[in-house]
């Protein structure tokens, strides 16, 4: 009992020793939440970031989460929405995977409570990896708990900070052009961006009906069963939004300016609409000063510790 | 003088600092008077307390045991700037305090105690409201809470001689009522949303690194304004987990809970925690007094003055008369104390069977109520819980809010405005520059004038006529319909409603303007009226909001 104790308190400490390693992006919070039973290690992360990579999650063994999830496309890709083995294609936009440890739920449609449980959901999907979690594990020698904690691990060193906005908002003013200055006021103000896109994730973690996809995906709806809850979507965060076109939870919007368009006419009102999403009737300028803005939102990307 | 009486009634339900526990020491005033306000705290010394000098808005600090007080601020001459909140360094010699610069937002701030050295830390017009909280042990650094545009807090550590601020911890749509770091500078407590719908808080304990998180109070109800004690073992907080708000200590261990609650004092009402000193003598403002709406006759109000709510007494502002003259609205104040935005219920009161109604719309701050021409809706400004400021219609059966015009920059009181004759559109005013017409169905908006420092808006009973107050000096009427403004002059403008007839408030007196240009006539008015009346239908009545709220400093010695 005693023996268990030492290595219990050991391990706590190793934990809490590799966890003040990860080094957080400027502008991101400190406190980054980590479950109890899984705290972040280095070795944890080091495994993950390989399982991350390992085209053996995949009945076919030519997928890996890396394969959608690309580092250098901002851990998402170019396509509209994902494609699995065999070309299998998904439905939805591959979501940009970063700064998700400071996620509430996970999935567009909020069906993941946590990074532990969405993780695993990608490797059984028959449209992406197509594996049952005993193969998974077989096939990695490990246990299905160790895939698990070490790619939730992982994806939550993934992060994103250190941008002009958030080098401007801790009192850089030169950080922002004016324009992007401008576009940041309309993005707090006018344009009502905020009202959804907040805090330094820029997103409030909540579901949103803005017509998109109406009426051919459920969304939330899939998962609570609520009828206001039908076609609506989380609300994405916006760190290296300028550099991951398409855009929305079904890649339908090819560029940021048709994004901006889309929400400058009020959206696509339908019988579960969000009343946030209003015409915003901005002019040429402010349009364009906001999309400047949202490029100030491409930062650092760092994975790992 | 007769009005007197009924506030001297009300305030004999207020509590004095509290009830003791048995054995427990008693509290102690140590400040009231007009020149008290409980927007800093005192110094870890326990000899002085900095707070703002209502005169001056500068920052102030008052040796505690002479009662000298010193400006420590200098505002420029002529300048809207002015101090906010307040804390002094782990040495007594420095504070941090909060100011409104002159592009109208806070700067960070620290200067020495006798007004040398002073040095902004930081300013940022996203970060549009600072509050400091307390110094690290090595007077490095500055806890701060940073309140942005985005309506999202953030608690920062400021480096003391510049940099870029730390991001620990964001908060959605919530700011903690207070926050402190533990003498090890180890441990932050802070006070955040348990429950959203409900608004209750409890405290909880993050350590500066940022790695951990931990609620500390789980038991149910509201648990707020957390502290350190000087040992470093204990916490000391608000609670209304009894039904009153207590003041409650609670034993932290390593960060985390040691033991169940204690309690240390009962009902101590309107608390608002200031500090704790190294001696362990707890400073906590108390706001002492009542207000409250009364109905009387115009012109003859302290004879017939009689108290129009029922429930929570010395708590009701801002009445609104129905437009049959059978309903008075009016807005009471719940749950705990706190600067501006503070939680509020609208109370609609049948005239006929004397029933009350309370009204609780998902809306941050209620500030005025204007009822629809037909009686059928409620047109409410304030703000929602995303920090939109504006206008909202608010339905008085289910109390569901709908914005009727919003802006993230608007301010938590929102805009000022009133219904059109026809119930179809609103008149409000935008800033202090515009008064506005809004079609409610289409959004489309007309500007019907333009001024400069507009405040107060009116409508003439048959809706032709709009009134504005322009500054302090005049009064505008405008039609409704378009067409040119003329004025009316009167000094010290602070209040305007038009029933029967134009009435406009100086302070606690109201005044008869004839639309003639005559003189205006003052009526009788009680001394401690406040801000807040409504002209009945008939003429005749008035609701008005009388009383005094006094803040006062207390000590409560914890050794």
């Amino acid at each position: 009992m005693k023996f268990r104790l030492v290595v219990m308190v050991t391990a706590l400490a190793a934990a809490l020793a590799s966890a003040e390693k990860l080094a957080i992006p400027v502008g991101l919070d400190a406190y980054l939440p980590v479950p109890d039973h899984n705290p972040l290690t280095r070795e944890k992360v080091e495994l993950g970031k390989k399982l991350f990579f390992d085209t053996r999650l995949s009945r076919d063994q030519t997928v890996s989460c890396a394969t959608c999830h690309i580092p250098e496309s901002a851990f998402t890709d170019e396509r509209p929405v994902g494609v699995g083995i065999a070309g299998r294609k998904g439905r939805r936009r591959v979501p940009r995977i970063v700064n998700r440890g400071y996620g509430k739920s996970f999935f567009w449609d909020g069906r993941a409570a946590t990074l532990e449980e969405q993780v695993l959901k990608p490797i059984q999907d028959p449209n992406e990896m197509d594996l049952t979690l005993p193969e998974a594990a077989a096939r990695t020698g490990l246990s299905v708990e160790a895939v698990q904690q070490s790619l939730a691990s992982y994806v939550r060193t993934i992060l994103s900070g250190d941008s002009p906005y958030d080098r401007y908002l801790l009192g850089d003013p030169a950080a922002l052009a004016p324009q992007q200055r401008l576009g940041l006021r309309l993005f707090t103000g006018k344009a009502g961006c905020a009202s959804c896109h907040i805090g330094p994730n820029l997103t409030d973690e909540r579901f949103h009906n803005t017509g998109i996809g109406w009426p051919n995906d459920p969304g939330r709806f899939a998962v609570t069963g609520r009828e206001p809850d039908r076609g609506a979507f989380k609300t994405p965060g916006l760190r290296e939004v300028a550099r991951t076109p398409p855009y929305m939870h079904d890649g339908s919007i090819r560029t940021l300016e048709e994004v901006i368009d889309f929400y400058d006419k009020g959206g696509k009102p339908n019988p579960a609409f969000d009343p946030e999403v209003r015409e915003l009737r901005l002019t040429a300028g402010e349009k364009a000063a906001l999309a400047a803005f949202l490029k100030a939102l491409n930062g650092t990307l760092r994975d790992g510790m | 003088m007769r009005c007197r009486v009924a506030v001297v009634v009300l305030a004999a339900v207020a509590p004095l600092a509290g009830v003791a526990e048995s054995g427990a020491p008693a509290p102690r005033l140590v400040w009231s008077g007009p020149e008290v306000t409980l927007l800093g705290g005192p110094s870890p010394d326990g000899r002085y307390l900095s707070y703002v000098d209502p005169a001056t808005r500068n920052l102030a600090v008052r040796e505690i045991a002479t009662g000298r007080s010193r400006l420590v601020t200098q505002n420029p001459s002529g300048s809207a700037e002015y101090a906010y909140f307040s804390v002094f360094s782990r040495d007594s010699r420095r504070l941090a305090y909060a100011w409104l610069n002159g592009e109208g937002f806070y700067d960070l701030r620290v200067i020495d105690r006798d007004g040398s050295n002073q040095r902004i830390l930081y300013g940022n017009q996203q970060a549009g409201f600072v509050q400091p909280c307390a110094w690290t042990p090595d007077s490095k650094s500055i806890l701060t809470l940073l309140f942005r545009a985005d309506n999202i807090s953030q608690i920062v550590l400021v480096p003391a001689e510049g940099g870029p601020p730390k991001v620990l911890r964001s908060l959605h749509w919530v700011y903690p009522k207070k926050m402190d770091l533990s003498p090890d500078g180890r441990h932050i407590v802070y006070d955040s949303f348990v429950d959203e719908a409900t608004g209750d808080r409890s405290v909880f304990l993050l350590t500066l690194d940022g790695a951990r998180e931990r609620r500390l109070v789980d038991a149910p109800g509201n648990h707020l304004f957390p502290l350190w004690m000087p040992d470093g073992k204990r916490i000391v907080y608000a609670s209304d987990r009894t039904g009153t708000m207590d003041a409650w200590e609670l034993r932290v261990e390593n960060g985390e809970p040691a033991g169940r609650p204690r309690l240390l004092r009962r009902d101590l009402s309107r608390i608002l925690p200031m500090g704790i000193t190294t001696e362990g003598d707890f400073y906590f403002g108390l706001r002492s007094g009542s207000v409250d709406v009364f109905v009387t006759k115009l012109g003859d109000p302290a004879p017939n003055a009689r108290r129009a709510t029922r429930r929570y007494p010395g708590r009701n502002v801002a009445p609104a008369w129905s437009p049959d003259g059978m309903a008075l609205a009016y807005l009471s104040r719940r749950g705990s104390e706190n600067f501006g935005q503070e939680s509020r219920a609208i109370v609609i009161r049948r005239l006929d069977s004397e029933q009350e109604r309370e009204l609780l719309p998902r809306l941050a701050h209620l500030e005025r109520v204007r009822w629809s021409p037909d009686g059928k809706a409620l047109l409410v400004s304030g703000s929602d819980n995303k920090g939109r400021g504006g206008l909202y219609a608010v339905d008085p059966q289910s109390a569901a809010a709908t914005p009727v015009v919003t802006e993230a920059g608007a301010g938590f009181r929102g805009f000022e405005g009133l219904w059109a004759v026809d119930g179809r559109s609103v008149f409000y005013l935008h800033g202090a520059g515009e008064l506005r017409s809004r079609e409610m169905d289409t959004g489309r908006e007309s500007t019907l004038f333009r001024g400069a420092r507009l405040r107060h808006l009116a409508s003439s009973p048959d809706g032709r006529l709009l009134a504005v107050g322009e500054g302090e000096a005049g009064i505008v009427i405008i039609p409704a319909a378009g067409g040119p403004p003329r004025r009316l002059q009167f000094a010290g403008l602070t209040e305007l409603e038009w029933g029967r007839e134009l009435v406009a408030a100086r302070g606690a007196e109201l005044w008869r303007v004839p639309l003639d240009e005559g003189a205006p006539v003052r009526f009788e008015s009680p001394g401690n009226r406040q801000s807040g009346f409504s002209l009945h239908p008939d003429g005749e009545r008035v609701a008005l909001t009388a009383g005094d709220i006094k803040p006062e400093v207390w000590v409560l010695p914890l050794r």
